[in-house]
């Protein structure tokens, strides 16, 4: 038989500016014995429907343990969503909250942001302006700038994504710490680096959590069941 | 009395009536709160997913299996997926015509993404499945719908389909088997609605993600196997379902080439690669013995059966259900709107079961009900109910 090579009708316009596809990259991490037969044992118990939406309980309450104690940021475990890779977290959030026709200011690599806000219609800067309706920073961002940034967000009404998924060292700095800004303060990270393969990432925080949650949602349902229950073995003896 | 003037139905369910899946979600969390509750409601197979799978998975996982996967799906599994839908679908497709999507949701997300502008319009037979309306508000995407109801046990009309077309409709969904209706689109049907496609120019998108799961003496028939339509379609499918898979996230989807490229771009930033693990399990379940599927499909007819007749002492009308996990049945008997009574059902009775109206608005006097619990547990919610109807039928 033919295979169909094309579509007679065209594609969207927003599918045109988005990047080719990347190899996946090369020289994964071994995965920890225990990990493994953690993710074994979660199989043999039957953990292989749907989890709730948002994520394991287990996995979820990690997540707030973390932020509290290493960055003494206080996030209720509802407020946190287990997303397909930080990929997801970011798209969600980015789609999200900027807003279509606004800006998205960015002081560092946007490079990991850039599909999403093409697909949402929202433009990336990297200085003030009127328009700017989230800003989004990582620890790469030099701390200065991220402070001056901060407290102009004070006076605005930003969303703020701050993104640790691909931090080589983080400090214990977090935009939350400002309780003026915490409810508007999402949080990004992932277990990318150490189970790239298993797309494990999550979104933490804000006034917004709930619609974030109903965002990931409609995307995915829910995270791989399996790759939770490895992801929580991991975070429980590896950090 | 409309559902919002209605005091039998409490806050946390009124402020989200008006989202289907929201209020789907909300007697859910509800129900997870409560003892000793019987739940009918959400579409999650009970069964295991089959032990040769769960293998297949642990020997990978063991092996070192689990990196990164490129975008578009492990090379084997897209193969072995494009054998499948060549043999069982009927579909002209090779491996470049595939990928594997994380679960079934992705794939009608990345397809409306790449495939939908602004103003767009989309044909949706009503009732839908409306998990799939945020993907198309996103993407600035207008929904029309298109009627189909009890009497012709809601298959889909080609004439139906063909009035509601406008200068702007871009693209035809179809899930057959529906949910939440049960009903199909029979192949006799399929054949004239993709003439009118044709004619018309119409993408079709269909999600045949319970194609496996009809019951005799019907047939499962993909539209995209017709002359002229492998090159308009977009065929959505995954591993849930059949194999009891939920929880994997693993899907995959086949279209024409351009389609296929455009939706892994748009997958890439949305949420990369499937989980590794879940496509080995995919593989095995492809390449495994297939009995599994047809055993499951024994035991969800045998619950059929025994809803069915439930259904008749409870007075619900219904269309025959010709596939799926559900049935889905008229309670107008009753008298209640159908919001009011799946609260009833739940507050009263201890089931889950959800309205009619979290799968558009016209149907408040429609209920959907899962096959997803044993036979026993069935009969114990039919038993249940019952006396719920009897207090408060008009």
């Amino acid at each position: 038989m033919q295979s169909p090579q094309t579509l007679s009708s065209p594609l969207a316009e927003r599918v045109a500016a988005l990047d080719d596809l990347c190899s996946p990259r090369t020289g994964d991490p071994d995965v920890p014995a225990n990990v493994i037969e953690a993710a074994v044992a979660a199989l043999a118990r039957g953990e292989t429907h749907y989890t709730d939406r948002p994520g394991i309980p287990e996995f979820r309450a990690w997540v707030a343990d973390h932020l509290r104690e290493r960055y003494a940021v206080v996030v209720d475990p509802a407020e946190v969503t287990i997303t397909c890779g930080s990929t997801e977290a970011r798209f969600v959030t980015m789609t999200l909250l900027a807003e279509a026709g606004g800006a998205v200011l960015c002081p560092g690599d946007s490079s990991r942001i850039r599909g999403a806000l093409h697909i949402l219609g929202a433009e990336i800067i990297d200085s003030i302006r009127e328009d700017i309706s989230l800003l989004y920073i990582s620890p790469d961002v030099y701390r200065e700038t991220s402070i001056e940034l901060l407290q102009h967000a004070e006076e605005t009404d930003w969303w703020i994504v701050y993104d640790l998924s691909f931090a080589k060292t983080a400090p214990p700095f977090h935009p939350a710490q400002n309780e003026r800004l915490a409810s508007r303060v999402v949080t990004i990270d992932s277990l990318s680096a150490a189970l790239p393969g298993w797309r494990l990432g999550w979104m933490a925080g804000s006034a917004a959590a709930l619609r974030l949650r109903a965002g990931k949602q409609a995307i995915t349902i829910c995270t791989t069941a399996v790759s939770q229950w490895a992801g929580l073995e991991w975070v429980r003896t590896a950090t | 009395m409309t559902m919002n003037e209605n005091p039998n139905i409490p806050d946390e369910v009124r402020a989200v009536a008006a989202d289907g899946t929201q209020l789907r979600y909300a007697l859910m969390e509800m129900a997870g709160q409560m003892d000793d509750i019987i739940t009918l409601g959400r579409g999650d197979p009970d069964l295991p997913t089959p032990p040769h799978i769960v293998e297949a998975a642990n020997q990978a996982m063991r092996e070192g299996r689990t990196g990164l996967t490129p975008v578009k799906g492990l090379p084997q599994l897209r193969g072995a997926i494009a054998d499948h839908m060549r043999e069982y679908n009927g579909l002209p497709v090779g491996a470049e015509n595939v990928m594997v999507t994380t679960g079934g949701q992705e794939g009608l997300f990345l397809a409306i993404q790449a495939l939908i502008d602004p103003g767009d319009e989309i044909l949706v037979p009503d009732p839908r499945y409306t998990s799939y309306d945020d993907a198309i508000r996103r993407a600035g995407g207008k929904m029309v719908m298109v009627s189909t109801d009890r009497e012709d046990a809601f298959n889909l009309e080609a004439e139906a389909v063909e009035a509601a077309i406008t200068p702007a409709s871009k693209a035809l969904l179809i899930v057959t088997p529906s949910n939440p209706t049960a009903g199909i689109v029979t192949e006799d049907r399929l054949r004239a609605i993709a003439d009118v496609c044709i004619r018309h120019n119409l993408i079709v998108i269909v999600d045949e993600i319970y194609g496996r799961i009809v019951y005799e003496p019907w047939r499962h028939f993909s539209i995209g196997s017709l002359p002229g339509m492998a090159e308009r379609t977009i065929t959505l499918d995954a591993f849930s379902k059949a194999y009891a898979m939920t929880g994997w996230r693993c899907g995959y989807v086949a279209a024409p080439e351009n389609v296929i490229d455009a939706m892994a771009r748009v997958k890439q930033v949305t949420t990369g690669p499937v989980a590794t693990v879940s496509q080995w399990a995919g593989l095995a379940a492809l390449a495994g013995p297939q009995d599994c599927v047809s055993d499951y499909l024994k035991i969800y007819t045998k619950r059929r059966a025994v809803l069915l007749d439930g259904l008749d002492r409870m007075g619900f009308a219904y269309g025959e259900p010709r596939g799926g996990l559900f049935v889905w049945a008229d309670s107008s008997s009753t008298g209640i709107h159908a919001a009011e009574l799946s609260y009833l059902l739940l507050k009263e009775g201890r089931v889950l079961i959800f309205p009619g109206t979290a799968f558009g608005e016209n149907w408040r006097e429609y209920v959907r009900i899962t096959l997803l619990e044993p036979i026993e547990t069935l009969k114990e919610a039919v038993e249940r109910m019952l006396p719920v109807l009897a207090r408060y039928r008009a």
